[in-house]
């Protein structure tokens, strides 16, 4: 276990910046999440990490201990790739002590070593079998267990659930949670899937670009985001963005609110809202706040009730998404089942703008930080 | 739906097309076929028959006096030591070349497709116009390579000239097929530890079977059918049986002997053959397997 420290890493192929100077820090057993659409340099930074592409500038230090031109092998780090990439003609004994092989580490030992990773990840069974001849979760597993037996200072996962099914993805994410609780190592996950990130990581980094947008806990990211890109990525359903005029009520600035009637909004920052009187912002209020009418909430100070039109509905089981149209943009709420909500219709929502944020509709920037 | 397979009735049109395709099939293999049964039928019979009967007509009893005088006694030139001689000879060459081109084009495509670096896509494509070359550009060039090697007929001459001129060819089979091995894999074993020899040696070459197999092929039919090299620039004992085959055919004292003529056209192709035979299973597979997975 061991920290990690990027400090100001850039990579360059030819004129293009992959990424622009990455500062990011984390302490010894954290579990640090990179996520970020396709292309935004999460995996070079991976690459960078594990020594298998130089970066141009900056440093990395692993356990305080600068290993920018350290040479892959000698970083002491493991990584668990999206294609598993086991080798085809070793059985899984043979791949898991592969590693400990090249560090000539006795017979014995590689074997005990070996026992006791696949009685952790309960491959014990499969341990003569060849890649070929193993499901997809079994490859994973496996993966796992040729990162886990070389007991490396750093772990790095490289999208590790991506070609796995959906039920395996969730039963998976939470073993791999486990063993993290249970091994307190320090992780590198990189990912695209939102929940995953928000589930297992102590922390987030969001990218894009070859930039960090933000960097804090799941929960910081899901409440507080940096922007209307952290905001927007973050989240499933996503966060709606209502474009809204911020009007002056009772001397206090407020978002107007377009639905079936119109309605004054009120914000719990009222004073950023200030500066840009009768201008257009972008209001982000996710699902979850948009509700069918609850009587307990009802008369709190940012709670407001009002009609809108529903266009569509999505029965997810708990809770039915309802499509509606706000400002002349499209929004989902999150509705109690029970609550009847016929498309076409015309019904009664509850906004609840406690944790709403808002931003710059040009720059996306956040207005009430 | 297998019920609804089995009713499936066959009309009358199907059936004609079907006989007409095996036709067309029947006589494309009788075309193929032919010349190796005339072949084999006149190397059976004596110099008498071959005389008096067609080329089809079938032996009156076997002879198996021109496969022996082939093999060992007709004369090539000015020896009368029949073909055995360079027979051999053609296998000292054909072995170890088949066997040094493979490896170098194993280890050039390992690096062109695994271990990029600057220029390696141009350096292929340069390695691929080794392919394009006619055997006759080269072979002023490698005559004066060979002097000044100090290898100049000789059958090392030989080998260096057939591994110089394959390498291109091996390379390329090997490129592609270590296209669709995953990068991952090398990355892998790299942070297991792993050098560049050793990720060679235990993790790639394992899995290169289809495309050693498909190579060694190529090589050896290559190799082995060579004329042009062979008689450039073998010396008089270390020539190929292709030459000396040759020189077998043009060197007559009085009656032409067609039927040792074509036992020794066979007992020189016999090799290829074999190969084919026990290997050509592996040869269409090896050339599919890359194109699937590409």
């Amino acid at each position: 276990m061991a920290s990690l420290v990027i400090d100001n890493v850039k990579k360059r192929y030819g004129s293009v910046e992959v990424l622009k100077g990455i500062n990011i820090s984390i302490e010894a057993g954290e579990f640090l999440i990179l996520v970020g659409p396709s292309g935004c340099g999460k995996s070079t930074l991976m690459n960078s990490i594990a020594g298998l592409e130089d970066v141009t500038e900056g440093r990395i230090l692993i356990a305080d201990n600068d290993v920018t031109y350290t040479s892959p092998k000698d970083r002491d780090i493991a990584m668990v790739f999206q294609s598993y990439a086991l080798y085809p003609n070793m059985t899984v004994e043979q791949n898991i002590s592969f590693g400990l092989e090249m560090r000539k580490v006795p017979k014995e030992e590689r074997e005990a070593e070996v026992q006791r990773v696949a009685e952790m990840l309960q491959i014990s069974h499969l341990l003569n079998r060849k890649p070929g001849q193993l499901s997809g979760g079994q490859r994973q597993r496996v993966a796992m267990g040729r990162a886990l037996a070389r007991r490396p200072q750093l772990y790095l996962f490289d999208e590790p659930l991506s070609n796995l099914d959906a039920k395996l993805r969730v039963e998976m994410r939470t073993e791999i949670k486990k063993l993290h609780k249970k091994l307190g190592t320090t992780i590198v996950y990189v990912t695209h899937d939102q929940i995953e990130a928000m589930t297992l990581a102590d922390r987030i980094a969001v990218m894009k670009d070859g930039e960090v947008q933000q960097l804090g806990t799941p929960q910081e990211i899901y409440d507080n985001p940096e922007n209307l890109f952290v905001a927007g990525f973050m989240g499933s359903p996503a966060m709606n963005f209502i474009p809204a005029k911020v009007i002056e009520q009772n001397g206090t600035p407020m978002l107007e609110l377009a639905t079936s009637a119109t309605v004054a909004l009120p914000f719990p920052k009222p004073e950023s809202l200030a500066p840009h009187l009768g201008k257009t912002i972008l209001l982000g209020l996710r699902p979850e706040m948009i509700t069918e009418p609850q009587p307990h909430k009802e008369g709190q100070e940012f709670v407001i009730t009002t009609d809108v039109e529903v266009e569509v509905t999505e029965p997810m089981g708990a809770d039915t998404m309802i499509l509606t149209r706000v400002n002349d943009a499209e929004i989902n709420c999150r509705s109690n089942p029970a609550y009847p909500a016929e498309a076409g219709s015309i019904i009664k929502m509850m906004f609840d703008t406690s944790k709403a944020v808002v931003f710059d509709q040009a720059t996306g920037e956040r207005l009430d930080k | 739906m297998s019920n609804i397979a089995n009713k499936r009735q066959t009309s009358g049109v199907d059936k004609i097309l079907r006989v007409a395709l095996y036709t067309v099939l029947l006589i494309m293999a009788a075309v193929y076929l032919l010349p190796f049964i005339v072949m084999l039928i006149t190397s059976l019979k004596d110099v008498e028959e071959i005389r008096t009967g067609t080329l089809l007509s079938l032996p009156a009893s076997l002879h198996f006096d021109a496969w022996a005088k082939a093999w060992s006694g007709a004369c090539t030139g000015n020896s009368c030591g029949g073909i055995s001689p360079y027979f051999l000879n053609s296998f000292q060459i054909v072995i170890p070349a088949v066997l040094i081109s493979t490896l170098l084009g194993a280890i050039n495509g390992y690096v062109i497709s695994l271990w990029k670096f600057r220029g390696s896509d141009l350096f292929f494509a340069a390695l691929l116009v080794g392919c394009f070359i006619p055997f006759q550009v080269i072979l002023l060039p490698m005559a004066r390579t060979l002097g000044l090697l100090g290898i100049a007929n000789t059958t090392t001459g030989l080998v260096f000239v057939h591994v110089v001129y394959g390498v291109a060819f091996t390379t390329l089979f090997f490129r592609n097929f270590y296209q669709s091995i995953p990068s991952e894999l090398v990355k892998a074993a790299r942070l297991d530890g792993a050098g560049f020899f050793t990720i060679f040696y235990r993790i790639i070459l394992p899995i290169s079977t289809p495309i050693i197999v498909v190579t060694i092929i190529w090589q050896f039919t290559q190799i082995w059918n060579d004329f042009l090299f062979g008689v450039a620039f073998s010396g008089f004992d270390t020539q190929p049986v292709t030459v000396a085959l040759n020189n077998l055919v043009n060197t007559s004292f009085g009656g032409k002997e067609y039927n040792v003529d074509m036992a020794a056209a066979i007992i020189a192709a016999l090799p290829t053959l074999a190969v084919y035979v026990f290997a050509g299973k592996y040869f269409v597979r090896g050339l599919t397997a890359g194109a699937v997975k590409g």
